[in-house]
This record gives C-alpha cells, structure tokens and sequence, in this order.
C-alpha cells in the first residue's frame, strides 16, 4: 500500500507542477464555455426575430373581418392583385417581404357554402376552401409573422364553426414539474457528455503515465525497482482515476455553466439543485467505477503501444464505442429497469447516469452498475499487471 | 569466499521477425542470446563479463536484474532466485544500463528521495546518503536541475546514484563508462574500486579490455552466448594480454581469424 501511495504521490506531482499539462486540462474547459456561450449567442441572434422591426403581409383577396384581425395583431396588410403573386414570392425569398396570403376568390361565398353543408350533412362532398401561406423559414422575421398569421386564422376558422374547445380558462394545463423538465433536459444530454468527458480526460492522461514513461525507458526503471508490478499497475491505475476525475469535474461544470448560455435560457433551466445529496453521492460512485474501467482499458491501450502516436491511434476505436454508448443515454425514454443492461460495460454505467439525472432510479441497478464496472477494472487491473511482467510487452522494439 | 552469484543454465532465445530473419539471411525463427550460461561471482570481488557486441552480455545482465525471465535455467542471487523471487532480487541488487532513465521533468533530489522511499529507506539515512552521494560526483550544484537540462555525464551520474540509492551489496552495471568522458569515467570506476573496498559485489559487462584489466579480480568471456572462459585476471593475463587471449579465444569459438 506504501508503494502505491509512493507511486500515486510522483503522478500528482508530476501533473500539478507541470504548468502545460495543468493548462492543457483546465483548456478544454475554458474552450467548452467560450465556444458554447460563443454559439449560444450567435445562434440566438441569427434565429431571433428583430424586436424593431414591422411585420407586413401582402394579401390576395383577404376578406375584410381577416384583414381586421390581422392588423390588431400588429401585423400590416398590404392588398396586391393576383398578377403580383410571383414576384412576390421572388420578394419573400430575397427576404424583402414577409409574408404572402393568397385567399380565393368569392372566400365569403365559399365559406357560407360550407357552413350550409355542415348544417344539411354535405360538407364532405366538396373540398374546404385553401388558403395559401408562402413565408421564409430562414428568416426570423418571415417565420414569426407565419407563426402570428397562421393563429390567427385558426382563431377566426374557430369562430366560423365552434365544435369544441381545448383547455379554455385553464392557464396551467403542463402538469409536469419544473423538476421533471430540469431533469428530464440534463439526463438527456449529461451521460453522453460526461462519458466524452472523462474518457478524454482519461486519454491523455493515460497515453502519457504509461505510453509515454515506457517510450522514453522511465517505466523500466521502475521496473528494476523492488516494486512488486500489481503495486505499480494499481499506482498508476488510481492516480488516473483521481486526475482523470478532478480534469472530467473540470469540463463537466463548465458545460453546466455554459448550457444555459447554448440554449438560450438564462439558467433557468439547469438548475442542479433539484439532486440531492444521495443523489450526488450515487452520480459520484457511477463516475469513479467507470473511470476506473476507462483507466484500466486505456492503460492496457498504452501498455501495449510502442509510442504514445500508437496508443493515441489505438484509442480512438474506444472513444467511438464510449461515445455511442454515450449516445444510447439519450435514447429509450428513461433508463432501463432489467437489472441485467447494468452488468454491460460502460452501458450500465450510462444508464445509471441517465436514471440518477431524472431522478428516476433502482438503487439495486447502481449498485449492480457499480460492482460489476469495479470487478471489470479489477480484470484490467490484473491485465496490466500481467503486461507489467511481459518483457515482450515492455521491452519490444 | 562465499559465492553471492551463481547462474545456472541460463538459457534466453528472442524470435526473429521476418525482416530479420532476411537481414541475418537466414530462415532461423528464433537466435540463441544466452546460451546454457554458468558463473559465479564471489561476495567482495569486481566480476567482469567481457565479450564482443551481441555476446548475450546484456541479456544476462538483465535476466540477473530480472527485467526479463530466461527460457530455461535459473540465478541466485544472495540466494534468492531470480525465477520465482524476482522482487526480493530486486531490493538486493543496484542495476545500472544505458536503457534505464530517469524522467526528464524531475530534479535529482526528487528522484533519489523517491526511489529511496520505494526501497523502504529511512528518511534520516536516505538525506544522510544523499547528501554524501551528491557531494561525492558533484550532483549537489545539480541538485534542484531538472534532468532534462543536466549534462549526458551529469545525468549518467545520477542515473548511478540513484541506482545505489538503498545501498545494496551486489550492483550489476552494464557498460559502466560506455558514453562518458574520460574524466567522469574515472569517477565512476573509482568509485567502484570504493564499492568493492566496501565489500560489494560488482557484476560489470564491457567490451573494454582496459576496464577488466584495471577493476576485475575475474572475468568471463562470452562469446556467441555461451562462457568460453572463466577465470581470475592473473590466470587469464598470465601469459599474454587480455586482449590477445581474448581473440585467439574469439577465433577458436567462433571460427573467425581476427
């Protein structure tokens, strides 16, 4: 235990006095949180309408009552005749107009005519009256002048033949809680950027400790050293996982930051206060038995590497499969209740995620999550040894 | 005197690829580094494995440091086997070769209070052999210098140091002064010549017949990876120079005129 703890101690204190390698895992951080926020803002003023600016609407043959109903929303009509239609329409799409209504001719008669037939049972012979909408999607002005238009009319579509309505008088119908939402938002994306998180953080990390100390004839003479090899393996295993874990806390609280800035809520909505202290405690006992299964596997990864390009080329396959099963959080609607996804690698740990961030989980599945992750890094841990011991392993040019 | 080395068959083949196999030209799969290798070295005495490039000199060095495991065979070390008591070998022997460094990013204090701390050193004693480790090949100026800025002989310097660090009593240095100047080689032989006064044992590999001639009470020629001789200096120099005995020894083992 004295030598693991000897081990662990020179790994800290090559990483925290190493002002590059303390940078380069505080910088994905910082990146995380300029770009997010960067984009947050950009994307948002790009798709916002302009406050200042005065929808107008050209119309063909827009009935009076419409056209009243329109104005009083702010919306402007201009009248055009039907011959103006296509330019017009060349007008929307260089973003010169915003919106085009195009009512058939005789619309009142034609609405009557359909009222009558609902009174006496025909209405279903004949086709509804078609009123064409032309808009820009691309341009957010364009696209909320649709948005206001379109409400309108089925508002005044309503009014012509009230079957029923949904919800009138009733403010709060979404009965869901803002827990629930908070909840359900981060267990949708968090597994998945965590498990990109600290899989890279693990990376470098790892590639460097074990490719890089070997490449450069450090590891043996270690070797030579009376360290017994499960001794070293279990040094450099642990102190990975604390330094892969704090570089993983790092990113994962500057995406939390800037998630607010990305979405454009102003941090409303991740509010992670909604977790409890267990819930952390559990959420911290997933990461740590994962990291510990990332560390081993990619310690095996640059065991076996020659140089640390090798190990970094024969890692990346496992950052895909770690990124897929990150993906596979966001799917399903909600984890998954069988006990036995949880004995999967890196998956029942990615469950576990999902179900602790929407506060909707078995205890038992973490658990299960937890122990079989930890008996599998055990396995790697138990590898690495073995590849310790491996001259062919160690010392093959 | 009390033998504290003693090799018995030791045997270690390496596979050849089949880019080697074409360079060698041959269709061999497998070369013989080490070949049914028995010696033994006496507790106190400066024992010296002379041989030209490729002997298997290295190889046996590292099998004793039990870096790698023999095919077959087996050494004692203080009477602990290198084949199935590798780590209590390890904390008995100082192991020196050109293939061991020392992280660029650490200082040489760092670095000798590390592995004095992997070898259960108490901290008094380690500060105490540190400093006098330091002072004695002018490492203490260096102390603070991360390695990567010392001098080749600065760092082979501290590489030895830090080899002697739980001051054991059997040190195997391969190629003690290969790389280094005159000077510094001096301070490395001379020290051994100390150790020896100390009453370690040296094991030193060196195609350098000078050095044998100058520090071995003994030595053994290996050639092809097998021992074709084993004796004291006075018995080997008796008649002629080491050199001349050892390529007229050349020549009879591997069949070449030198």
């Amino acid at each position: 235990m004295k030598n693991i703890i000897t081990i662990m101690m020179k790994e800290f204190t090559r990483f925290f006095t190493d002002k590059r390698m303390v940078i380069m895992t505080i910088m994905p951080a910082v990146l995380i949180y300029v770009v997010y926020s960067f984009m947050g803002s950009t994307l948002g003023s790009a798709f916002a309408p302009d406050e200042d600016h005065k929808p107008w609407a050209y119309a063909v043959n827009v009935p009076d009552t419409v056209s009243q109903m329109i104005s009083d929303s702010g919306v402007s009509i201009l009248s055009i005749n039907d011959d103006e239609i296509a330019e017009t329409k060349d007008r929307i799409n260089a973003r010169e107009v915003d919106l085009l209504m195009v009512f058939p001719e005789n619309f009142g008669e034609l609405i009557q005519t359909q009222l009558d037939g609902l009174a006496d049972g025909s209405s279903h012979t004949r086709a509804a009256p078609n009123v064409e909408i032309y808009f820009n999607s691309m341009e957010p002005n364009s696209h909320q002048t649709y948005f206001v238009v379109t409400a309108i009319l089925d508002v005044y579509k309503t009014s012509l033949a009230p079957m029923f309505d949904i919800n009138r008088g009733i403010e709060d119908a979404d009965l869901a809680s803002s827990e629930d939402f908070m909840a359900t938002m981060i267990a949708t994306m968090m597994p998945m950027l965590l498990m990109i998180f600290l899989y890279s953080g693990c990376m470098g990390l790892a590639l460097e400790s074990i490719t890089g100390e070997k490449e450069r004839g450090t590891l043996a003479t270690l070797l030579v050293s009376p360290l017994k090899r499960s001794e070293l393996a279990a040094g450099k295993i642990l102190s990975l996982v604390v330094l892969s874990f704090l570089s993983g806390s790092i990113t994962a609280v500057a995406t939390i930051l800037s998630l607010p800035n990305l979405m454009g809520t102003d941090g409303d909505v991740l509010d992670v206060a909604i977790y409890s202290i267990t819930d952390y405690i559990l959420l911290a006992c997933v990461i740590l038995s994962v990291l510990m299964l990332m560390v081993a596997m990619l310690s095996i990864i640059s065991a076996f590497a020659k140089t640390v390009k090798e190990a970094g080329q024969a890692a990346t396959p496992l950052m895909i499969v770690v990124m897929l099963v990150g993906v596979s959080g966001m799917f399903g609607g909600g984890a998954q209740t069988d006990p036995l996804y949880y004995l999967i690698p890196l998956y029942g740990s990615v469950q576990s995620m999902s179900g602790i961030f929407a506060l909707d989980y078995s205890p038992l599945n973490i658990a299960i999550a937890c122990a079989s992750t930890l008996a599998y890094a055990g396995l790697g841990g138990y590898v690495l040894t073995k590849m310790f011991n491996s001259e062919k392993v160690m010392f093959s040019k | 005197m009390k033998v504290i080395l003693k090799t018995e068959g030791l045997c270690k083949t390496f596979k050849l690829s089949a880019k080697q196999q074409k360079l060698q030209n041959t269709k061999k799969k497998t070369i013989t580094a080490v070949d049914n290798l028995n010696f033994e070295a006496y507790e106190g005495e400066i024992y010296g494995l002379l041989g030209p490039n490729g002997a298997g000199k290295t190889t046996t060095l590292r099998i004793l440091a039990t870096l790698i495991k023999a095919d077959n065979g087996d050494a004692l070390v203080d009477g602990s086997s290198v084949k199935n008591e590798p780590d209590t070998v390890r904390s008995k022997i100082g192991f020196l070769t050109s293939e061991l460094k020392l992280e660029d990013f650490f200082t040489p204090n760092y670095l000798f209070d590390f592995f004095a701390k992997i070898h259960h050193i108490d901290p008094e004693v380690s500060k105490k052999r540190k400093e006098e480790l330091f002072k004695k090949f002018g490492i203490d100026e260096f102390a603070e210098v991360k390695v990567a800025n010392l001098s080749t002989g600065m760092k082979q310097k501290t590489s030895l140091v830090i080899s002697i660090v739980h001051d054991p009593n059997i040190i195997i240095f391969d190629e003690p002064t290969n790389g280094l100047d005159v000077l510094t080689a001096k301070v490395v032989t001379d020290f051994l010549t100390e150790l020896k006064a100390q009453g370690k044992t040296i094991i030193i590999s060196t195609h350098i017949f000078s050095l044998v001639e100058k520090l071995c009470d003994r030595a053994g020629v290996i050639i092809n990876g097998k021992m074709v001789v084993c004796d004291t200096l006075k018995n080997l120099t008796a008649e002629k120079p080491l050199e001349d005995v050892f390529f007229d020894l050349y020549a009879e083992s591997a069949g070449v005129k030198v």
